[in-house]
């Protein structure tokens, strides 16, 4: 197989660069929140913007708009910088918007030479023009198209409101589950090739590789948890692919009880190869089909397939892909420590025996 | 050894109590502080105490084994 040091410090380089890179990378400028989020038809507003790594102060040209559709944007006609963080925008709403919708919800749309162009979506919602008021205007509606944004520099994660700095975990937990199943599909693979040849070495290659990914399995479990708790306010919550994936997990435990279970060496092989491929045919509609059947919390479940589009953009595959890689070539090395320690193991027990 | 097996168990429970403070108790903001940063940094560090635990259960496997080894000798 691998030889060699190369491949174990290449996994070691690999997870600090995640590690730094996926620490230290800033998220994107986004709201937290907007108030009121709600305005009457054709009343002067002043929203206060509460913002998330944004550089109002120090930034030139800060602008913004309330976005109804891609060709009716309403610019503010002032905006204050309190700080950093904090600005409040004056906006003249117009008596009657271009949509037939009762309650038009506005995106506000901001943009500024630093953080450049971004947008906190369903900021707020216009109610009926309210009689007593008496500013009252016709709007004048920007096409969309015809604004030049500014671009922000350097690489940056995207913003999104709830999960804010916890999208890094992604190069962590969601890379735990992807280098888990590789290997399982390496113990997999030997199972079969222990099956087809009745060679002891390749019941302890396969024995390693699974107990190292139920070890990643549990791992990622109890980091899903974590992550849930800070984002769903839930350690456990009724999500299909909780559940599934912690049924997935047991089933794979009563593979390591299963191993335990009986001293004869054959006996133990032969049935925990059989075992592992049903284990590994259980897991795949546990964890791939049965979430996409019905609704998830999770990203890419209820139909629509996973890493696409607006889940998983550029500058996170630039650790998310790494991570995966160092997570796998890591689990190698403990998979490898563990058929030595085995062998070794198995010698000693023949040769006493 | 025998010691630190009946230390271990506990140390986990009060991590875990740790961690359940943290999410309920006294301060239940500070995980949330920072744009929730530090609920990035528990799951590295539980990342990093599942193969710190991996070390420790193959370490004392070694030491059955060589003791037994040395038992022989």
């Amino acid at each position: 197989m691998i030889k060699g040091l190369w491949w174990k410090l290449l996994g070691v380089a690999l997870f600090i660069y995640v590690l730094i890179g996926g620490m230290l990378v800033p998220l994107k400028s986004g709201i937290t929140s907007v108030s009121p989020s709600q305005a009457a038809a054709g009343s002067s507003v002043s929203l206060e913007i509460m913002g998330y790594n944004t550089h109002f102060a120090t930034s030139k040209d800060n602008k913004m708009w309330l976005k109804l559709d891609s060709v009716h944007l309403l610019e503010a006609s002032k905006v204050d910088v309190v700080s950093e963080n904090i600005a409040k925008a004056h906006f003249d709403l117009p008596d009657t918007f271009p949509t037939v919708e009762s309650v038009p919800i506005l995106t506000l749309v901001l943009d500024n030479t630093i953080d450049g162009g971004f947008v906190s979506p369903n900021a707020v919602f216009v109610g009926k023009k309210d009689s007593t008021d008496t500013v009252s205007s016709t709007a004048t509606w920007i096409d969309g198209s015809k604004i030049t944004f500014h671009k922000s520099e350097g690489i940056k994660f995207p913003y999104r409101s709830i999960l804010n700095e916890t999208i890094r975990n992604t190069f962590f937990h969601v890379a735990l589950w992807f280098a888990m199943f590789v290997l399982l599909i390496i113990g997999l693979i030997n199972a079969l090739l222990y099956l087809s040849t009745r060679n002891m070495d390749y019941d302890i290659i396969s024995a390693s590789y699974n107990r190292i990914a139920i070890m990643y399995g549990v791992l990622g479990i109890v980091t899903g948890s974590i992550w849930a708790k800070y984002t769903w306010d839930s350690f456990w919550t009724t999500d299909v692919k909780l559940n599934m994936s912690a049924i997935a997990m047991l089933i794979y435990l009563a593979y390591l009880v299963l191993r335990g279970s009986t001293t004869d060496i054959d006996r133990r092989a032969k049935i925990s190869a059989a075992y592992s491929i049903f284990a590994f045919a259980a897991l795949i509609p546990l964890i791939f089909v049965i979430p996409r059947m019905t609704e998830s919390l999770h990203p890419g479940n209820g139909g629509n397939p996973a890493l696409g589009g607006e889940d998983l953009d550029n500058t996170l595959r630039l650790f998310f892909y790494p991570s995966i890689i160092a997570l796998i070539i890591l689990g190698l090395w403990m998979s490898k420590l563990l058929t030595r320690y085995q062998r070794i193991k198995e010698k000693i027990m023949i040769k006493n025996a | 050894m025998k010691i630190v097996k009946k230390i271990l168990p506990l140390t986990l429970i009060w991590l875990i109590s740790f961690v359940n403070a943290f999410a309920q108790g006294t301060s239940p903001d500070f995980l949330r502080s920072t744009g929730k940063i530090y609920a990035v940094v528990v799951v590295i560090v539980l990342i990093f105490l599942g193969i710190v635990a991996f070390l420790w259960r193959l370490d004392n496997k070694l030491t059955k084994l060589e003791n037994q080894i040395n038992n022989e000798q």
